[in-house]
């Protein structure tokens, strides 16, 4: 793919943020009278958020806690480590403009693909996200002449779909992407049709998926397993206690951790970033070098698509002048800084040396006087009796067990890139699979993790996420709680503490989440 | 690419509790109470009001107003099993958790009864907002040695009571609202007993660690054990006083391996096992490794 050519690079980003702040605001109005108020107030404390009317009418019936909604203001999230050096600033940059590109066929898209661009489906809240509020996939999909599935909506999450099962029975788990190519003007005589979701549907044979956000992930891929399986033993005692245990899914090549996806299916970055191409968006490249479409009419380009260039690309990287485009993913993902918390401080330089560096962290929400942030929301969010709520909840948050597997610190190895190199950061998860149980069972074994098993969700972020969950099914937080429990679940108990709180006490959980 | 599977035999110090703990070559580490024939640890349930599980020789009569609460997980890869989960009737003020964690196969280097609640005072001494509220006491609940700590935080108030089963750490977690529903709660445990129920008890095998070695191995089959993923798979087993296998329990495993286990192992034969002499049945554990060699 040509470097120069960002012609179409996506401004969804943007669009996104103007039709999501209408949406908001008129669900804010009606969020306030749909509360009760006792709710109100404690809601009233949390963050720089904008609450849905869909939450607040769950709560007015249930007499619980509001999930304050999308935390608004800056994204904190999108840029570049901390502490990189010019050159390596240079990289990032490129790599997060390629990461942006939209592809059409000539740059290997399809001839099967669920969307045209890595920042259409990572977009919420900056570019390195997760699925926006207003759902690329129909416009694409449409441009295509492609039916649009059932369950794939203007205001609902991006999602890839899986089938569970053959029709032989046997174990599927795939990916079985959502549109073809067939009818666009740059796909020649290609002739395929879409899978029959409808069918499948059914048959009760898809599962979802959605965008994992990928800031962040260079700290994420520096921890070692000592760390990782350190940390998981370190709280064994108080997890005996609340009926959770953990495993590693682990690389079926050289049996280490592995950490990234849905499932903790991936071993790397590059990997990911191979793969997620192909999949995702048809893309032959140098780590998956195979076509998954085979029909003769639809190979329209020589394998792999995206290659290494052998002649210097024209950028502003030397460094990425001859990087393919599953690198420079890889590379923006693996310089990308870790979203920040509300109100967090800047991060200071990372250190090279031995002695750890602490990123920007949780524990730094301060308040902030009235008039000195230029939107009122932002000012509120900051109030210290927002702070006194955020600070509550991050202490009931592990009172409770949450934090028993939603850990909130580690700590990197010695990198090469010194802005990686022995940073304490916060994700929130200690990168575990666990038993989730029937409830958000989806069938579909990746690596070691079987079909009730997923990696706990880094929370790091989770303030300005719109959906939650692997497949998307809510947008109220709230609820993504209760949906941690069912028959086999490991969070039971867990749950049932939440549960057995005072409402406040819940309300300042929801409040310091939609803080991170 | 090469499959090869790896035997490795459970190292975890002697633990004796009970004062019915005996040597013989191998660790010997408790005389159990009574057992069918075959059961496993996850085999309990509730019924007629009463949770009861053979295996641990195990019967709690529920607190009045109470039900079973929504299942667990399965057993885990360490050797932990979620039992029993109970709530009250209507509003939930109030939980408890009955769990186990096979000693074998936990993560505490010395593990005992004694360390693995210090290790949890201190685990829950390092949580903000926590409060250790009585430290670990040992104390006798119906006839069992136990130890107890409590601990509260965030207005739930919390018991934690545990006692050692056939090298497992069985664990009672109280959970209340309210400090006095908890003490009636613990009040409760006194009502523990026996599963037998009158029958004719069946005594249970004593729990050996570290018999699984070369010296002490007649026949050993390979299990055919595909698509190898560095897979830790614990099994306990019950030999037979004549060296046969008596009972394979493949904790954790994927269908098909815990089907190729179960088939080699009982195939597998020892030296007849001997306690003060005597040719005895006995209980001990064992963690396959599965491993690939890429090149």
């Amino acid at each position: 793919m040509a470097r120069d050519d960002f012609a179409r690079a996506y401004s969804l980003t943007t669009l996104s943020t103007i039709l999501l702040s209408a949406t908001l605001l008129s669900s804010a109005t009606l969020a306030q009278t749909a509360a009760p108020s006792a709710t109100q107030s404690a809601a009233a404390a949390a963050p720089a958020t904008t609450g849905t009317a869909a939450n607040a009418a769950t709560a007015s019936r249930s007499r619980g806690p509001v999930d304050p909604g999308l935390r608004t203001g800056d994204p904190g999230a999108g840029d570049g480590l901390t502490g990189l050096t010019d050159t390596e600033k240079q990289y990032f940059e490129v790599a997060k403009d390629v990461f942006q590109e939209v592809d059409g066929v000539a740059e290997g898209l399809g001839p099967r693909f669920n969307l045209d661009a890595c920042a259409g489906c990572h977009s919420q809240p900056a570019v390195g996200g997760t699925s926006p509020a207003i759902n690329p996939q129909v416009r694409v999909g449409k441009d295509a002449n492609n039916v649009i599935p059932s369950f794939i909506t203007e205001d609902g999450p991006v999602r890839e779909a899986r089938f569970v099962r053959n029709r032989d029975g046997s174990p599927d788990g795939g990916v079985h992407a959502l549109f073809v190519i067939t009818g666009r003007a740059d796909a020649g005589t290609c002739k395929i049709t879409q899978p029959n979701f409808a069918a499948e549907l059914a048959r009760n044979n898809v599962i979802f998926r959605i965008p994992t956000p990928v800031f962040g992930l260079g700290l994420v891929e520096n921890v070692s397993d000592g760390t990782l399986e350190a940390t998981l033993a370190a709280n064994a005692g108080q997890k005996r206690a609340l009926g959770i245990s953990g495993r590693f899914n682990r690389s079926g090549n050289d049996g280490t951790i592995t950490k990234f996806g849905w499932k903790a299916q991936n071993k790397s970055l590059l990997i990911f970033s191979g793969e997620a191409y192909n999949v995702e968006m048809g893309i032959t490249n140098e780590m998956f070098m195979n076509e998954r479409e085979n029909d003769p009419s639809c190979q329209l380009n020589a394998i792999p698509e995206d290659t290494t260039p052998m002649e210097a690309e024209d950028t502003a990287s030397p460094a990425a002048n001859y990087q393919n485009d599953i690198t420079l993913f890889a590379a923006f993902m693996r310089l990308s800084a870790a979203p920040k918390p509300a109100g967090a401080t800047p991060a200071p330089a990372a250190q090279a040396a031995a002695s750890s560096t602490v990123v920007a962290s949780a524990d730094s929400v301060l308040p902030v006087a009235a008039g000195t942030n230029s939107t009122s929301t932002a000012a509120a969010a900051a109030s210290p009796s927002a702070t006194a709520t955020v600070d509550r909840g991050r202490q009931v948050f592990g009172n409770v067990g949450c934090a028993a597997c939603h850990v909130r610190s580690l700590t990197t190895a010695k990198s090469s890139t010194a802005a990686l190199s022995n940073i304490t950061f916060e994700p929130f998860s200690d990168f575990a699979l666990h038993d989730m149980g029937q409830g958000l069972a989806d069938g579909v074994s990746q690596g070691g993790a079987n079909g009730r098993e997923f990696r706990t969700a880094p929370l790091w972020g989770v303030g300005q996420r719109i959906f939650f969950l692997h497949d998307g099914r809510t947008k109220d937080l709230n609820e993504a709680i209760q949906q941690h429990a069912s028959r086999g679940s490991e969070a039971n108990t867990v749950v049932g503490n939440f549960n057995m709180l005072s409402v406040d006490d819940r309300q300042a959980i929801l409040n310091f989440l939609r803080s991170l | 690419m090469r499959s090869t599977l790896i035997l490795s035999v459970c190292c975890v110090a002697c633990i004796v509790a009970g004062g019915v703990g005996v040597r013989y070559g191998a660790e010997v580490l408790s005389l159990g109470a009574v057992m069918p024939a075959v059961a496993d640890p996850q085999d309990g349930s509730v019924a007629d009001g009463v949770y009861r599980n053979t295996y641990f020789d195990l019967s709690y009569p529920l607190p009045a107003g109470w039900t079973e609460g929504v299942a667990g997980p399965d057993p885990s890869a360490t050797g932990y099993y979620v039992l029993q989960s109970l709530v009250p009737k209507g509003e939930l003020s109030a939980t408890i958790l009955i769990a186990a964690e096979d000693m074998f196969f936990a993560s505490e280097q010395s593990p005992s009864l004694a360390v693995m609640t210090d290790t949890f005072r201190h685990a829950i001494s390092q949580v903000d907002g926590m409060s250790i509220d009585a430290e670990p006491t040992a104390l006798e609940v119906a006839g069992r040695a136990m130890q107890r700590i409590d601990f509260s935080g965030a207005g739930l108030h919390r018991s934690l009571l545990a006692t050692e089963i056939r090298c497992h750490l069985v664990t009672f977690t109280l959970t209340a609202r309210e400090p006095e529903t908890l003490a009636s709660l613990r009040l409760s445990l006194n009502r523990l007993a026996t599963a037998a129920q009158g029958r004719a008890a069946v005594s249970a095998p004593p729990c050996v660690r570290d018999y699984v070695v070369a010296d002490n191995l007649v026949e050993r089959i390979e299990p055919d054990v595909a698509g190898a993923t560095f897979e830790s798979i614990p099994v306990r087993l019950v030999v037979g006083a004549d060296g046969a296998i008596k009972h394979v329990h493949v904790i954790r495993a994927s269908p098909s391996r815990r089907k190729a286990l179960e088939t080699a192992l009982r195939q597998w034969r020892f030296k007849p096992p001997r306690i003060d002499g005597r040719p005895t049945d006995i209980e001990t554990g064992l963690l396959f490794k599965s491993a690939v060699a890429a090149r």
